[in-house]
């Protein structure tokens, strides 16, 4: 609904961070440096599991300039989001390649850098647990001999006694199995989606200082600057009012600074030291497997259809490599589970969602939290039916859409507000990708082109409770600072709250100064930058506010133009009178009160707060699934054509469609941004992106040299976004999150043409020249 | 961050650079030379290199030369590679350079550098070793001119303190039809699974590899068996894998097995590409 009677929201305004970022001005966490600032590094794991036999700090002791040795023996708890189940630094026994084993605080950098090399671990090894398969064996080695003992910090979490499941989340819809022997036609896959890392350009960095009273202050570049309070404060007895945190502008972070795995480490390198100032820095190497990253996943996936097409059972086991804790891991797979079936209408669903512990690196938050994982299972399957069917995989994808009137997994009632038009998404998509002209067609000598779709749809699963909040103050010349705990991660969450504003209150932006830093102690509680959230919490705490503002500038407004608040509106700067515009008085004449000529003050400054919390979420049902998890599903359709070498496999990209149904678009040109930043992400990982592990765990390609990925310029030649707008009437202006959107059918439809162009399945990724040519082989063998 | 202490100098001559590293030897101590320092810089980091002294060539003016000089083309051992191919002076040697690492990276690494890497590709070696480069080093105050091929054995064979100087070209070689073929594992940025470079002289085709066995090398085996013209090119293709110099690499960049398959699509092509069919 392009509603062009706004001026602000719905246009292309320039992202308020640019130019302090295109000059590199902006001071990152690691850029910060003072006199007595402390340094601590880690002592990593060199094994993936293994029991501590000794741990000789002696010889480290010696070293210049080393001021404290923190060991896993002087803090022997755990913590965790959802499970506390890791302890921030290992004591009997470690889990994972890299995993922190002791800190040492010294002067300088270097200092403790090169203490770290003299300590002596002594290990014994353990069997490791090398696969999610391995791990889900009867006589797998544990990786946690009691999981069902720890403490649960959110209720829908199921670790299984003498097992490696951290987690079973399961979904009962309808009667699966009666459905599935009455189908009329059935597929089943199995499909394999690599542990990979976010590889954000900013590596992580936090600084602790706990001062003289009492009062533990943080700087990290962190998603989660409240649960970092709840942290310290639920597992290391610090008064939650005591605890300080502050975010500057963060370098990227893609989920994997949502975990609070840096503070609790550099708080303790500050006890041990007296309080003083210590930073914590990783280096790439460490931020690669010592910090947490993407979960592996493996599906088998099953659809029974009638012969016309129309689903009718749909069963999914989902196996995700949540490494050795389940921080986020967990949460994933609840996530992975109720949205399971991609954004169908399946009457008879049954979903098994299993978080596994395995000797990994462990698994953390990951844009697209599980659904490119899924998606990727579940639109290689659809592609795989529609051939079985002999129908157009578009034209499956459209008579099985899911609309407003169905129910979710999780049975959610859909209607026309909390889900967006997949059926327009995909018109849209199919005219971009130029469908019609044939899926694939010869291009040259040993080439072919071919094309691949895939829809996909996300709910926001944040906690039951997630809020924002947002406070707006005026300055003298009646310009307006928003202050609110959103994070600006370069997804440009500030420009669009700052639209919001402006819009609301018929400001130019320039007039809207939107605070960068966030800081606990004066910005409202808001839940997390996390699960494309923040534009629906943090831009309807910032309509509120704006609303509030507003009452307060008409009630002055109506004492000093004579008349009732109802007869007044504000714009343009000024508060003015409806039926004649002309008449009104300046913001910046009443924005700090409005003074008589006399000297006469009345009413005060303009204070705006606003907040907003998630309205009638549920936790699921242990036993169905059955609840109501998220506010509303974007939904959308991505597209690939790709050109194959048959001859080498070798392809390139060509073009890449992305068509989003997330509402009104506040700002059409950082929304694009973000789609074709997640398209290329996802293609990243479905091109090249993987931990490789030896058989004794050990990861084998922990820098950037070892690491592949698609680098700057490897995008695909043609990239193509646009956008459905059916507005939720939940949201600020319409609007439904979108940030995480771009990624997720980014690799199910590379794998799509892909499968299509080489003629062969093509179910695990990543997908390279090798891994194709490998499958062929298998193939004609 | 690099951990352990160590000293850079960055001397202006020869000599100095010379005495410089001597000096540090007679004390018992480790010096290197290092020219762009990408090499240095990202292993040493990682505890993979170490050294008391390093010793920059970057101010010694006979490593920065790039020009003409009478019929050879002269580049000098700290030119950055990027330098080289904006120059093209030496358009095959800029080419096969420019599929190197990244832009930026290029910007540092220097061509001495590369050929004296700790990886096993040094890819900017594979166009000298076709044009009968010469080089110029120096030991002490002995410098001499050699063939790059009698210096150059899977790696340079350089003795202690011996240093790189300059990288000199018969520009007669310029204009001879040239070929760089580099595959990765996907992105362009990356280690080759497989890179070929060749020159055709007189007819006859020469051909260096990167990637292929744990060193770069050019054969004159190999090129026998691909200037047979008596075989059908897949039949010379498939002799040409059964005598490579060692074995093929098997690593995170390709398995044995693919990186054979890649050879032979690259053959194919150089030999389509140099017009060298039946």
């Amino acid at each position: 609904m392009a509603n062009k009677s706004w001026s602000t929201v719905g246009k292309p305004e320039q992202r308020i961070d640019a130019v302090e970022k295109s000059t590199g001005k902006v001071r990152y966490i690691g850029d910060y440096s003072a006199p007595g600032l402390m340094h601590a590094k880690l002592v990593k794991s060199t094994q993936a599991h293994a029991k501590i036999i000794s741990i000789d700090t002696t010889e480290a002791w010696k070293m210049p300039g080393v001021r404290a040795i923190i060991t896993g023996k002087m803090f022997p708890f755990h913590i965790g989001p959802i499970l506390a189940d890791r302890p921030p630094l290992a004591f009997e026994k470690v889990r994972y390649y890299g995993e922190p084993v002791a800190i040492i605080v010294a002067d300088h950098e270097h200092q403790a850098k090169h203490a770290t090399e003299k300590v002596k671990v002594v290990y014994e090894p353990l069997p490791i647990v090398n696969s999610v398969q391995q791990a889900f064996l009867k006589d797998a080695p544990l990786v946690h001999d009691n999981a069902e003992q720890y403490t649960k910090i959110i209720s829908d979490v199921y670790p299984k006694a003498s097992t490696n499941i951290g987690s079973h989340i399961k979904i009962r819809k309808g009667d699966f199995d009666t459905a599935w022997a009455n189908s009329e036609e059935t597929i089943t896959a199995t499909y394999s989606f690599n542990l990979s890392d976010h590889v954000a350009m900013e590596t992580r960095s936090t600084r602790v200082e706990i001062n003289p009273a009492g009062k533990v202050i943080v700087h990290s570049c962190s998603q989660s600057p409240f649960t970092i309070k709840k942290v310290l404060n639920q597992f290391f007895n610090v008064e939650v009012g005591d605890i300080l945190v502050h975010i500057p502008m963060v370098g990227g972070a893609f989920g994997g600074k949502g975990t609070v795995q840096l503070e609790p480490l550099a708080y303790l390198a500050s006890k041990a030291v007296g309080g003083k100032v210590v930073k914590l820095e990783f280096d790439r190497e460490e931020d690669m497997t010592t910090a947490p990253c993407r979960i592996g996943f493996d599906a088998t996936v099953q659809l029974g259809v009638t012969k016309e097409g129309k689903l009718v059972a749909g069963k999914y086991t989902y196996l995700l490599d949540s490494g050795a804790y389940s921080d986020q891991a967990a949460g994933i797979t609840r996530a992975a589970a109720l949205d399971c079936t991609g954004p169908y209408n399946i009457p008879n669903v049954w979903c098994d969602s299993y978080c596994m512990y395995t000797n990994h690196p462990f698994a953390t938050s990951f844009r697209g939290y599980g659904h490119p994982e899924l998606t990727f299972a579940v639109e290689r399957t659809m592609d795989q039916l529609a051939e079985k069917l002999q129908m157009d995989p578009l034209q499956l994808r459209m008579i099985n859409g899911i609309k407003p009137g169905h129910t979710t997994p999780t049975q959610t009632v859909l209607t026309a507000n909390n889900i967006g038009d997949l059926e327009k998404c995909i018109h849209r998509a199919k005219e971009l990708i130029k469908w019609d002209e044939g899926q694939k067609v010869q291009s040259g000598k040993n080439k072919v082109r071919t094309k691949g779709i895939s829809t996909f749809w996300k709910t926001s699963t944040t906690a039951t409770n997630a809020q924002a909040g947002a406070i707006i103050i005026f300055e003298a010349d009646g310009s307006v600072n928003l202050n609110c705990a959103a994070i600006e991660l370069g997804q440009g969450t500030k420009t669009i709250l700052g639209q919001i504003l402006a819009e609301k209150l018929g400001m130019d932006m320039n007039k809207v100064h939107v605070t960068m830093e966030v800081n606990t102690q004066y910005d409202p509680h808001q839940w997390r930058t996390v699960a494309s959230s923040s534009t629906f919490l943090a831009g309807k705490a910032v309509v509120f506010a704006a609303d509030h503002a507003i009452a307060q500038l008409k009630k002055t407004a109506a004492v000093v133009l004579q008349c009732s608040p109802d007869d007044l509106e504000v714009g343009g700067g000024r508060v003015y009178l409806k039926p004649d515009p002309t008449f009104g008085v300046d913001i910046k004449d009443i924005s700090l009160g409005y003074t008589y000529p006399s000297g006469h003050s009345i009413e005060g400054q303009i204070v705006g707060i606003g907040k907003h919390i998630q309205r009638h979420l549920t936790p699921m049902d242990q036993q169905t699934g059955f609840g109501k998890p998220g506010p509303w599903w974007s939904v959308g359709v991505q597209a690939i054509e790709i050109e194959l070498d048959t001859r080498d496999f070798t392809y390139s990209i060509l073009k890449g469609v992305t068509v989003l149904d997330g509402g009104t678009i506040i700002n059409p040109m950082t929304a694009t941004q973000q789609m074709r930043g997640g398209m290329y992400m996802g293609l990243s990982y479905a091109t090249s992106e993987k931990f490789v592990f030896d058989e004794q765990g050990i990861v084998q390609n922990s820098d950037l040299r070892g690491y592949p990925m698609l680098r700057y310029g490897e995008q695909p030649t043609e990239y193509l976004v646009d956008f459905i707008e059916s507005p939720a009437i939940d949201g600020p202006f319409g609007a439904r999150g979108i940030g995480e959107y771009g990624v997720i059918g980014a690799p199910a439809c590379l794998a799509n043409s892909l499968s299509i162009a080489a003629d062969v399945e093509l179910n695990e990724l990543p997908l390279t020249p090798e891994s194709i040519w490998q499958k062929k082989k298998e193939g004609t063998k | 961050m690099i951990s352990f202490d160590f000293m850079y100098f960055q001397p202006s001559s020869i000599t100095e650079t010379i005495d410089m590293y001597n000096g540090v030897h007679e004390q018992g101590e480790k010096a290197m030379y290092i020219s762009g320092g990408t090499e240095f810089i990202t292993f040493a980091r990682t505890n993979k290199v170490y050294a008391d002294v390093i010793i920059d060539s970057k101010g010694i003016p006979e490593c920065n030369v790039l020009e003409m000089r009478n019929d050879d083309v002269v580049i000098g051992a700290a030119v950055s590679l990027n330098k080289i191919t904006n120059s093209n002076l030496f358009p095959f040697l800029g080419a096969t350079v420019k599929q190197i690492a990244d832009h930026t990276s290029r910007n540092k690494i220097t061509i001495g550098g590369n050929i004296n890497s700790e990886l096993i590709y040094k890819e900017s070696v594979l166009p000298l070793l076709l044009v009968d480069a010469r080089v110029k080093v120096v030991k002490g105050t002995d410098v001499r001119v050699v063939s790059l091929k009698s210096l150059f054995d899977r790696k340079m064979k350089l003795s202690p303190g011996e240093l790189l100087l300059q990288i000199i070209i018969d520009s007669s070689y310029i204009e001879l039809p040239y070929i760089s073929l580099k595959r990765t594992k996907f992105s362009k940025v990356g280690y080759p699974v497989v890179s070929v470079a060749a020159i055709l002289k007189e007819n006859q085709l020469r051909v260096a590899f990167s990637g292929v066995c744990d060193y770069p090398f050019r054969s004159d085996e190999i090129e026998a068996i691909l200037n047979d013209s008596t075989i059908p090119i897949v039949d010379r293709i498939d002799k040409v894998l059964g005598n490579l110099p060692s074995s093929i690499v098997d690593d995170l960049q390709g398995s044995r097995e693919y990186r054979s398959f890649v050879l032979k699509n690259v053959l194919l092509d150089v030999m389509e590409e140099m017009e060298m069919g039946e």
